[in-house]
C-alpha cells in the first residue's frame, strides 16, 4: 500500500492561510489503513478548522481515492457544499490529492499528507517501507528487496560499512544484505549468486512520469 | 621505480590517508605533500570521507603529481552517476593520475550534508569492472572510446568485518572483476588479519596493504569506533585505553602499538605494506616511520 501520514500542523497552518472555507477529501483504501484519510482524521482536521474560526463545508470519502472516474461519480453529489468552499483539503496519497487536482481545476487543492512510500503494515499502524516501485523487479535474486531496504540499493553484496550486522545507515536495522546473504545460503544459492556481476542497473525503467496501458492479453 | 611498479616488484611500500582541506585554500596541503614527499611512496587522497565536504581528491592528486608525490585517486559512488564517475575518470587520466582507490562511499546520512541525494548509481564491484574497461578502452556500455587508459587500480577490504564471510565474499569478487591492489580497514587484532591473510594465499600473487592508525588519545578511538563506517575497534583495546590516565600515556602507548602491528607484519611477511590512515598530523607520520626504521 502507499503510506501515507498528515503534515505537521505548523505547515497547514501556512498552506491554508490565506483561505477561508474549505472541502474535505478523504480516501477508504491506504489512506484509511494508516489513519491519515479516515473518518477519524477528516473529523479531526474539521476541528482544527473551525476552532480557527474557519469554516468547513463539507467532506466525503471516494471509495478509491486514485480511481479518477470513479471519484468523479461519487464526488458529484457533493457539488453545492463544493461551490461553497474557496479550497478543497485533501487526505489521502499525492496521488489521490491529484484526482482532485483533476476534477477540479478552478480550485486549489492542498495535500494535507505527505506521501512516504509503498510498505506492508506489521501490525496496526505500523508499517515498513518494501518496494521502490523501480520499474524491473529483482526480487528473484534475493527474495527481499535490497534496492529498497539497502540504502545505497547495493546489487552485489554488502558494503564496507555494516558493524556486528547492523547497517550503517541505520544502526537499528540489520545490514539487509546480511539478510540476503542468509536466505542465499540457506537456499544453497550462494555460490551461484557470486558467479556473475549484478548490475549495472537500469534505472531508465524508473524514470518518471511512468504510465501503463494494458491492451489485450499477451 | 613508481607505486605500481614497487608493488609488483615486491617492495613494502608505505601509503598514507590523507584528507582534502575544507575549503579553497590549498597551502597547508601542499606543505603536507612536500613533508609526505620523501617519506612515502604514495599518499591516497580522499573523496570527501564520512561523507562530509571536503575540496576534491583530484585537485589534490593533480596537486601532488606537480610536486612529485605520486597520488592515489579515491574515488566513491556516492556523489556521482555512472556518466559522472567515467568523465572524472578520464579527465583524471589525462591530468597523469594513474592510481586509484575505488569504493562505494559512506552514505550522505553519516556526514554533515544529511540532505543530500545520495546516488549509489552503481557500486564499487561494478565500478571496478568500469575501470577494467576504459583501461580496455571501452565506456560502461562497451562502447569504443578514442584510446584506453591505464590506471593502476584497487579496492578496499575490511578484514574485521562482523560478520566476515559476506565482507569475504565481496573482497572475492572485487578480485574476480580485476582489482590490483587491497588497502584494508583499520587493523587492530594482528590475529584476525594474519587469519585473513591466510585465507588470502588460495589467490595468486595478491598486493595487500595494512590499514595502520595511530591511536592519539581516547576521544579520536571512540570517534573512530562509534563514528566511522565499518571500523571495528575491540574491546580489550577499549578498556586497555580506558586504564591509561594521562593523555600521554595514550599517545605513547598508540604508538608503540601501531610500531608493533607493524614489525608483525614485516617480520612475518604478511602483507605487501601499510597505509597509515586517520592521521592529520604529518610529524606523526615522521615519527612512527622512523620508529619502524631501527
Ligand atoms: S526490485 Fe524494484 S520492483 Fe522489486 S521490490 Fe524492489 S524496488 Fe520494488
Ligand atoms: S550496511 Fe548493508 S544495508 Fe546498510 S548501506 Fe551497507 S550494504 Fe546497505
Amino acid at each position: 500500500m502507499i503510506v501515507s501520514k498528515r503534515k505537521p500542523l505548523k505547515e497547514l497552518e501556512n498552506l491554508i492561510r490565506n483561505y477561508e472555507s474549505f472541502f474535505l477529501v478523504g480516501c477508504a483504501e491506504c489512506a484509511t489503513l494508516c489513519g491519515s484519510g479516515d473518518d477519524e482524521a477528516l473529523l479531526s482536521i474539521k476541528e482544527w478548522i473551525t476552532k480557527s474560526g474557519k469554516t468547513v463545508t463539507g467532506w466525503f470519502t471516494p471509495k478509491v481515492g486514485c480511481q479518477i472516474l470513479g471519484t468523479k461519480r461519487q464526488i458529484n453529489q457533493y457539488k453545492e457544499s463544493l461551490n461553497q468552499a474557496q479550497c478543497i483539503l485533501v487526505l489521502s496519497c499525492g496521488a489521490g490529492a491529484q484526482t482532485i487536482t483533476e476534477l477540479f481545476e478552478d480550485k486549489p487543492v492542498i495535500p494535507v499528507n505527505d506521501t512516504l512510500f509503498i510498505g506492508n503494515m506489521r501490525r496496526f499502524r505500523e508499517f515498513e517501507e518494501r518496494c521502490r516501485a523501480c520499474g524491473e523487479c529483482l526480487l528473484g535474486i534475493t527474495n527481499i528487496c535490497v534496492i529498497t531496504l539497502c540504502p545505497k540499493s547495493m546489487l552485489n553484496g554488502p558494503c564496507g560499512g555494516y558493524k556486528n550486522g547492523k547497517c550503517e545507515v541505520n544502526p537499528e536495522l540489520r545490514c539487509v544484505w546480511i539478510v540476503a546473504y542468509e536466505i542465499l545460503e540457506k537456499r544453497k544459492l550462494l555460490e551461484k549468486f557470486y558467479e556473475n556481476l549484478h548490475g549495472p542497473k537500469d534505472w531508465s525503467k524508473s524514470n518518471s512520469p511512468r504510465a501503463l496501458r494494458i491492451e489485450g492479453k499477451d | 621505480m613508481n607505486f605500481k611498479e614497487k608493488l609488483n616488484k615486491g617492495k613494502f611500500v608505505v601509503t598514507v590517508e590523507i584528507t582534502p582541506p575544507r575549503g579553497p585554500d590549498p597551502l597547508k596541503l601542499i606543505e603536507k605533500i612536500k613533508e609526505l614527499r620523501n617519506l612515502v611512496d604514495a599518499v591516497n587522497f580522499t573523496d570527501n570521507p564520512s561523507a562530509k565536504l571536503r575540496m576534491c581528491s583530484m585537485a589534490a592528486c593533480k596537486l601532488s603529481l606537480d610536486l612529485g608525490l605520486e597520488p592515489v585517486l579515491q574515488i566513491t559512488c556516492r556523489d556521482r552517476n555512472r556518466i559522472a564517475i567515467q568523465s572524472d575518470l578520464l579527465g583524471a587520466h589525462a591530468l597523469g593520475i594513474r592510481n586509484l582507490l575505488l569504493m562505494t562511499g559512506d552514505h550522505p546520512i553519516v556526514g554533515d550534508h544529511k540532505e543530500a541525494k545520495a546516488v549509489y548509481d552503481i557500486d564499487s564491484s561494478i565500478l571496478i569492472k568500469v575501470v577494467k574497461g576504459l583501461n580496455e578502452g571501452i565506456d560502461i556500455n562497451g562502447n569504443k572510446l578514442n584510446g584506453k587508459t591505464e590506471f593502476f587500480f584497487g579496492a578496499v577490504v575490511n578484514p574485521s568485518a562482523i560478520p566476515l564471510m559476506p565482507q569475504l565474499k565481496r573482497f572475492e569478487q572485487k578480485l574476480k572483476m580485476g582489482a590490483e591492489f587491497f588497502q584494508t580497514q583499520m587493523i587492530f587484532d594482528i590475529e584476525k588479519f594474519e587469519s585473513f591473510i591466510d585465507y588470502t594465499k588460495m589467490f595468486d600473487s595478491i598486493k595487500i596493504i595494512a590499514g595502520i592508525v595511530i591511536i592519539k588519545s581516547r576521544k579520536m578511538l571512540n570517534y573512530l569506533a562509534n563514528k566511522v563506517s565499518g571500523v571495528i575497534v575491540p574491546d580489550w583495546l577499549v578498556d586497555k585505553i580506558k586504564r591509561f590516565s594521562k593523555d600521554e600515556d595514550i599517545e605513547k602507548f598508540g604508538f608503540e602499538f601501531a610500531v608493533e602491528l607493524i614489525q608483525k607484519i614485516r617480520q612475518k611477511a604478511l602483507c605487501s605494506g601499510i597505509h597509515i590512515m586517520a592521521t592529520r598530523n604529518i610529524e606523526d607520520i615522521k615519527n612512527l616511520l622512523s620508529l619502524i626504521k631501527n
